[in-house]
């Protein structure tokens, strides 16, 4: 392994969208969440029979994990397929972690918008070249929050990704955020028998400035994500478990110059090779950050004087292949691309997108009102739940009609359950299954959505989002309805059972903390679980921790139960699961020789 | 001491204290809480990337040399990079864009109460016990009590109900120059210089262009906000100029004047106004300050996004180059807001500096 200074910790989620590495759409996510599978088999003490006679859950999910290790081939998938799921069961059914929501991302648009309804994987991912207007105008209106960079490899909000992706392009993406892969600069992909060397053939395209689209542009763009001091993502193309390319470290660590794995045969084609095996690669390069730019164009990395500086290239200039070109960026204020005429497939239908920044709740809604925005999220304080009217489709999204708005439109709407998890973590050393089980009985995940969201969130019932499910959306209903511990109601009976069973009692309890940090969730999470505890055998006291606190807390192994979330930037269940090997979640080799979640769950074989 | 000399002691006072608050910004960021690596990488920062950094933000330097060289940039106006909110873009470059919109907001927020507060406050101190009088003042309690977030929401949504003629019977959108919304920032290109020419080394511009059309929008975009904004201060005025022309009008010098047979004109212009505007004179100074405290909540609800915001989100995220940066600046129009605030004094009342 190259990188071994810099085992990362990839995306945990802070909820806050003030968060420098992850910022939501402000206003925007929320969701229904009717199609929780309550009213089914609530009969606890289904199956859940580990340690006796069969092997225990952590003995399962480390077999299934060192399966999927050892099966990375294309043809072995349904095989790693049923090893997550299992991986799932034991999580279930140790309950070593609760999930407890998915983001929901909504969207609500104006009839004379012709649109295609986004995916899992957010509406950030929607170029809209295929997107048209039918009411006489050529501009698309949308609203945005504060942009911080236009340079792909430096940004890493959601505002930004989202007019980089209209300008930039991948090899490979994921079309309206749905998580199939297609093409879109590659035109074929030769993976070696080894699995490590990937040989692409590139499509002709010109960028903006007229530049021809060269392999040895990847090459360069690729550095620049590994090199530049710029790069926010270095680790997604140097790191195990991400993409993994090979390269050359220094005494320090750092990457060596012009080291990466990546060989220009010719002008259409290049061979990328991996340091190990990564099932996901291609879909790893589906992110912004990997989009080609023409070599030599900015200055930041070793042998190149540039044409523009990276200051330049962050704030005013855009030189990509995708359909619309960059026109204005006026901080704080607005942003707009116009069609690009020699895009390289069919040309957009739009001339131009405007985006206006608001971030607040109350611009936002009279912007909306006032009709200036084509599609638009609704401010959860503006937002009523019983306007909605929608069904769901196949793909698990809710697609109707909203109305009507304060100006009397209705409009339609979709509902789709993003693939980020919120939830309630334990470490085995410090919190006995017995007291894990008995929060997940009283654990009503409905209120809690109802309560906090208004109803905007999805009930999560398995780490993996429904979105990427590796069986299939029927296998994950089947899944979500085999929860084990009373859903969507609060059981304390059950939960004073197990705990009773285990020597835990109102006069004995078992004493434990939960702690979150600052966020009105889990917040309101910790209040309402302490107060149905009280009296059934736990203890539970509440305390906060700055984010980084609670990170370097959990490394050390001194939480006991604490919240945090995960977000998947592509489409891999190994992606979120990965965290769950046992041997991976070892405080004591945390951070430097694993990158598990703060589970030590191995100590619940001892 | 002569009223000049008293002056100009008080603008030398300002540099240690200018000095004093450099060094409390220096230690604030510095030696606080706020790590700046884990800000601009968030959670995902690696060993290597957050020590690459370290070293380019030069905080591996030892701290007196950090001290002296955080002193040096401050002063010379050299604040470096954002880190988080648009990184790689010049904190200058920020302020240039940002500072014009809460500028114009701040103007129309202390011009419009100062030339309805004040009038106002004269007229009922005139006319003391009038209805005039009960009203202005009655009206002035009232508009006082209503917050600021209260008033700009309902600003909003009664204005916005208005479009296509609403039960106000006027449409905002269309009357006066159109606009599409009523949020957003208010376009300030309506005056700027049309290019530049090199008089020798210094940059010379050789023609401006003024667009009136554009400045009716942005006047009337900022309209609905400045009033909200400007809405404390306007009911403060009404009640202090009362006051201070009833004050100065039942004083012994108005009573000699009269005695002396001045003519009713001179004694209110030259004696009465003069001096019924000392008093204002702190409340108006201040009032700008508040002003720019006060203008996140309605630069937010507006959606005007100027400097209030962007401190706002500078404090919040850890940009501790923005952050130290606005509160240098915003110390600077603080300390020059007193120096004028002394200045008037020193100008309007000849017992400014003399010791008792």
């Amino acid at each position: 392994m190259p990188d071994n200074s810099g085992v990362s910790r990839r995306s945990f989620l802070k909820a806050t969208s003030a968060g420098a590495a992850t910022a939501a759409v402000a206003g925007c996510f929320g969701g229904d969440g009717d199609d929780d599978g309550n009213g089914n088999g609530n009969g606890n003490g289904n199956g859940n029979g580990n340690g006796d006679d069969e092997i225990s859950n952590v003995q399962k999910a480390q077999d299934a994990w060192d399966r999927i290790v050892d099966n990375p081939g294309p043809e072995d998938e349904d095989l790693r397929n049923e090893a997550y799921v299992e991986m799932e069961e034991a999580v279930r059914d140790d309950m070593i972690l609760m999930p407890l929501y998915h983001n929901l991302n909504e969207r609500f648009w104006y009839d004379h918008v012709d649109v295609e309804p986004t995916g899992a994987l957010g509406g950030h991912r929607q170029q809209h070249n295929h997107t048209s207007l039918d009411d006489g105008s050529t501009e698309l209106n949308l609203i945005n929050s504060t942009v911080s960079s236009l340079d792909p490899i430096q940004s890493t909000d959601t505002a930004s990704a989202v007019i980089i992706n209209q300008v930039y392009e991948n090899l490979v993406d994921y079309p309206d955020g749905i998580a199939e892969l297609e093409n879109q600069l590659v035109e074929e992909v030769d993976i070696s028998d080894d699995l490590l060397t990937y040989t692409f053939t590139i499509k002709e395209a010109t960028y903006h400035g007229g530049e021809e689209l060269t392999a040895d542009d990847f090459k360069y763009a690729w550095r620049r994500l590994a090199e530049s001091p710029n790069s926010q993502r270095a680790n997604f193309i140097l790191g195990s478990g991400f993409l993994g390319i090979d390269h050359e470290t220094d005494e320090d660590g750092a990457v060596v110059p012009d080291s990466i794995g990546v060989e220009v045969i010719d002008d259409r084609t290049f061979e990328m090779t991996l340091a190990e095996v990564e099932a996901a690669a291609l879909d790893i390069l589906t992110y912004d950050s990997f989009g080609p730019v023409p070599e030599g164009f900015v200055d930041d990395i070793e042998g190149y004087d540039g044409e523009v500086t990276q200051e330049e290239f962050a704030t005013e200039v855009m030189n990509g292949t995708g359909p619309f070109e960059f026109d204005v960026w006026d901080p704080g204020t607005e942003a707009r691309v116009t069609r690009f005429e020699d895009y390289h497939e069919e040309p957009a239908n739009l001339e131009s997108i405007h985006w206006q920044i608001i971030e607040d709740d109350e611009p936002i809604w009279t912007y909306i009102n006032e009709r200036n925005a084509d599609i638009f999220g609704i401010p959860t304080s503006y937002y009523e739940q019983d306007n909605i009217d929608a069904d769901e489709d196949d793909l698990n999204r809710d697609v109707g009609t909203y109305g009507p708005l304060e100006n009397g439109d209705t409009v339609n709407y979709l509902g789709v359950a993003e693939l980020s998890t919120f939830y309630v973590a334990f470490n085995a050393s410090n919190a006995p299954r017995a007291v894990r089980q008995a929060v997940a009985y009283v654990t009503d995940h409905e209120e809690l959505i109802n309560l906090v969201f208004q109803g905007r969130g999805e009930e999560a019932w398995s780490f993996t989002p429904p979105g990427i499910w590796p069986t299939g959306a029927d296998a994950y209903q089947e899944f979500a309805e085999s929860w084990p511990y009373s859903p969507n109601q609060t059981d304390t009976g059950a939960a004073q059972e197990v705990l009773a069973e285990a020597g835990y009692t109102e006069d004995d309890p078992f004493e434990i903390t939960l702690t979150t940090y600052a966020d009105d969730t889990f917040q309101e999470f910790a209040r309402l679980t302490r107060d149905k505890l009280d009296g059934t055998g736990i203890d539970l006291s509440i305390d906060e921790a700055e984010f980084s606190t609670l990170i370097s807390r959990g490394e050390d192994g001194d939480l006991a139960m604490y919240t945090l979330g995960w977000i998947w930037s592509w489409a891999d269940p190994a992606y979120g699961l990965f965290g769950f090997e046992p041997a991976n979640t070892n405080t004591d080799l945390i951070p430097e020789e694993a990158d598990g979640y703060y589970l030590d769950w191995e100590a619940e074989d001892e | 001491m002569s009223r000049w000399r008293y002056f100009f002691q008080r603008v030398l006072l300002s540099i240690p204290i200018l000095f004093l608050v450099m060094t409390l910004i220096f230690v604030i960021l510095r030696m606080g809480p706020l790590d700046p690596v884990a800000a601009m990488l968030g959670p995902e920062a690696s060993g290597v990337q957050a020590e690459q950094i370290r070293e380019n933000l030069g905080l591996n330097e030892p701290l007196w040399r950090q001290y002296i060289n955080y002193m040096v940039d401050l002063i010379t106006f050299n604040f470096g990079q954002s880190y988080v909110i648009q990184s790689g873009r010049s904190v200058n470059a920020l302020i240039a864009i940002f500072a014009p919109r809460t500028i114009w907001l701040g103007f129309w927020a202390v011009l419009l109460p100062l030339f309805i507060g004040i009038p106002l406050g004269f007229y009922a101190g005139l006319n003391p016990n009038s209805w005039g009088d009960y009203v202005a003042s009655f009206s002035g309690i009232v508009w006082l009590a209503m917050p600021n977030f209260w008033l700009a929401i309902m600003m909003l949504a009664v204005l916005r109900r208005t479009q296509g003629g609403g039960f106000l019977g006027f449409d905002w959108y269309t009357i006066g120059p159109e606009v599409r919304s009523l949020i957003g920032t208010p376009p300030l290109d309506f005056i700027g210089f049309e290019e530049w020419q090199s008089l020798g080394m210094i940059p010379m511009p050789s023609g401006f262009y003024f667009d009136g059309g554009t400045l009716a929008v942005a006047i009337k975009m900022i309209l609905p906000a400045a009033i909200v904004l400007g809405s404390a201060s306007m009911a403060t005025e009404l009640r202090i100029g009362r006051t201070a022309i009833l004050e100065t009008i039942n004083s012994n010098y108005v009573e000699t004047a009269r005695a002396k047979g001045l003519p009713g004109r001179v004694i209110l212009w030259k004696h009465v106004f003069r001096n019924a505007l000392i008093p204002l004179v702190p409340i108006i100074t201040n009032e700008a300050l508040l002003l720019l405290g006060g203008s996140v909540i309605v630069e937010v609800i507006f959606g005007i996004n100027g400097l209030g915001r962007l401190f706002f989100l500078s404090a919040t995220q850890g940009d501790l180059p923005l952050a130290g940066a606005l509160i240098f600046i915003f110390t600077l129009i603080t300390i020059s807001l007193n120096i004028l605030q002394d200045f008037l004094y020193t100008v309007l009342d000849p017992r400014v500096g003399y010791e008792q």
